[in-house]
């Protein structure tokens, strides 16, 4: 079997580097396939990191609870109509839920952040000490503000590290002054560098300010809403929890629905697991049809070299090839255009990869390049089966005739 | 020893609705070490005959028994075997792999056989040297003069020791001087007791042999040793 095998090879090989235009020609409709289906798992993967690395700093273990559903479908006239959320819920909650280890409440708005001539527009963020126990980002220089200077309203803030590269380079920020809407703050602590969240803003451009400044100099209207951190492993448990307490704050009879919101990282998985599942489930159809585009174009081609070795399919027939020898021959040949075709489109999309990731993670996984390979294999298997039957099946003596 | 022997052999082809008889009860035996010559006009039954006996075709009716196997039995891979092991087959137009050397051409009946690279190395070059081809070995096909790419094809049919080699117009498409050499050749080989059957309608090259059968319209006419053995 090994030396048959060898034999195929040998022939396969010699046949298709004898009809090196017909092969390239044939080769390239599977080599479009395999770059698409490998450049169309490497966006997905890619996605999935990025999504992976923006939900990290979101946190699992953060219940965010809103006047509003994240992903709701629910009227704007019936969000307004809820009651908002008040400072006041804060201590309560820490009173009424034994699974919340902490609780921010989050106020936010839009102002202009100016030291010296140096000016810009960010969104500032009023909360408590508790707040940093809500998000995944550490502080590496200084410190965050403390209960009393929560409580004092004191003027000090603790600023992204996009706004400390905007203002001060390689300076110390730490106890300037900065100017948020031209009142003076002084800079306390600087947040860890993070990035871009899921690619689309930084969240590196924000002032943190403690939540008494900001209702005192910015106003207590606007929303608010609570980040709780509960264990990682009550999520179901704390989620029911904080949604009884809120209902008792609310003063809520059974029979009533609530009229607030907890939001939760899962919500953020299961639009983005549609939307991966829309892009996917296209984008596999599509790559899909450009393999079976390229099987066409192979298993044409194996018609046409079928056709023309009539005659030495013959005299293989009558030096004792049986019918397997035979399928076994044209299968490999069929298979080998493809498996090159493969190897080929693999390095193709391999180099794409790399450049791709200078804008977007893009890394081709090892998965990914076996499957393709297969992948192609099964395509060479599949439009090499029916050419290579019916050299299997011609007649000797009808093929020894041929012209 | 009968090798062959054939048996109230038909072979009835149906062309247009109407039965055609190539073959029209055939009873034929064929022993060891024979030189055999089948002769006949186009369209007498000569190449249907020979398909028969090298297992490439099967009867419509009739008793095939080679070396006591029944042909007529026989599935596809099974008549395959028999081809591979037993006969080897000359063509008029050679049939050699353009792409492949002299020896490589030589050890395809061996690969199909499963029979070890050094091993086949060995009894190729041996075939090759038997019909005066040492320093040819190499070389494909198209570097080879008609002549020799006939010497080839006939290494390529004796490579595997067959019980008979059947040589179909051997001489037909070569010159008068190489067709002689290629005729000295089987000559040779049916002194070192090889079975060799010749299908001709050459009545000089049917000479060589030492039995001649004549066909017409499927039957056979005429069975006549020309010379003693």
């Amino acid at each position: 079997m090994i030396l048959l095998f060898i034999e195929n090879l040998f022939i396969s090989l010699s046949s298709v580097f004898a009809n090196k235009t017909r092969s390239i020609l044939t080769a390239l409709g599977i080599i479009i396939g395999v770059v698409s289906v490998t450049m169309m798992g490497t966006l997905i993967s890619g996605l999935d990191k990025t999504f992976e690395n923006s939900m990290s700093w979101l946190g699992k273990d953060i219940l965010y609870v809103s006047r509003y559903e994240w992903f709701g479908d629910m009227e704007w006239w019936e969000v307004r109509n809820r009651p908002r959320i008040r400072p006041e819920y804060v201590d309560k909650i820490k009173v009424r839920s034994k699974y919340a280890l902490a609780v921010a409440p989050v106020m936010q708005r839009g102002a202009s952040l100016s030291y010296g001539e140096k000016e810009t527009r960010t969104e500032i963020f009023g909360t408590n000490e508790d707040y940093m126990e809500t998000i995944t980002t550490n502080i590496v220089q200084g410190r965050f503000f403390s209960k009393n200077e929560d409580r004092s309203g004191s003027r000090v803030t603790v600023i992204g590290d996009g706004i400390k590269e905007a203002f001060f380079g390689d300076q110390d920020p730490i106890g300037k002054y900065i100017k948020i809407d031209n009142i003076k703050f002084r800079v306390i602590g600087v947040l860890e560098k993070q990035g871009k969240f899921l690619g689309l803003f930084s969240v590196d451009k924000q002032a943190i300010l403690p939540i008494g400044a900001y209702n005192r100099i910015f106003s207590k209207r606007g929303w608010m809403r609570l980040s709780i951190k509960i264990p990682e492993n009550k999520i179901e448990e704390g989620l029911d929890e904080i949604s009884s307490v809120m209902r008792h704050i609310r003063g809520l009879k059974p029979n009533q629905k609530n009229d607030f919101a907890i939001n939760q990282t899962k919500a953020f998985e299961k639009n983005y697991n549609t939307l991966k599942l829309a892009i996917g489930g296209t984008g596999t159809f599509i790559t899909l049809l450009s393999l079976i585009v390229g099987g066409i174009g192979v298993m044409n081609i194996m018609f046409v070299s079928v056709k023309e070795r009539t005659r030495e399919i013959g005299v293989r027939k009558a030096i004792g090839a049986t019918k397997g020898m035979i399928l076994g021959q044209f299968l490999m040949e069929a298979v080998l255009i493809c498996l090159i075709a493969g190897l080929i489109g693999l390095l193709i999309s391999y180099i794409f990869s790399i450049l791709l990731n200078k804008i977007f993670p893009s890394t081709m996984d090892i998965w990914l390049a076996t499957f393709s390979i297969l992948m192609s294999i099964v395509v060479g298997v599949v439009s090499g089966l029916i050419p290579s039957y019916r050299a299997a099946n011609l007649d000797p003596i009808d093929s020894l005739r041929y012209e | 020893m009968v090798l062959i022997a054939l048996n109230n052999i038909y072979k009835i082809y149906n062309v247009g609705g109407e039965e055609v008889r190539a073959l029209d009860g055939i009873n034929l035996e064929i022993k060891e070490n024979e030189y055999l010559a089948i002769m006949g006009p186009s369209g007498s039954g000569k190449s249907t005959l020979m398909n028969m006996i090298g297992c490439l075709d099967t009867p419509s009716s009739g008793v095939y028994q080679f070396e006591g196997e029944m042909v007529q039995e026989m599935d596809d891979d099974q008549l395959a075997s028999i081809r591979n092991r037993k006969i080897g087959f000359v063509f008029q137009t050679f049939n050699l792999l353009p792409k492949a050397t002299a020896q490589h051409n030589v050890e395809i009946p061996l690969i199909y056989g499963n029979i070890r690279k050094n091993e086949r190395i060995k009894m190729a070059s041996k075939a090759l040297i038997d019909v005066g081809l040492a320093d040819r070995m190499h070389h494909k096909p198209n570097e080879l003069s008609g002549g020799q790419r006939q010497r080839v094809a006939i290494a390529r049919a004796l490579v595997n020791s067959p019980s008979i080699i059947l040589a179909d117009e051997p001489t037909g498409n070569l010159d008068s001087k190489s067709g002689h050499e290629i005729m000295g050749i089987l000559d040779q080989l049916h002194q070192r007791g090889n079975t060799i059957i010749l299908v001709t309608h050459e009545d000089n090259i049917a000479q060589h042999a030492h039995r001649v059968i004549r066909l017409f319209d499927g039957k056979i006419t005429e069975d006549s040793k020309v010379k003693s053995e």
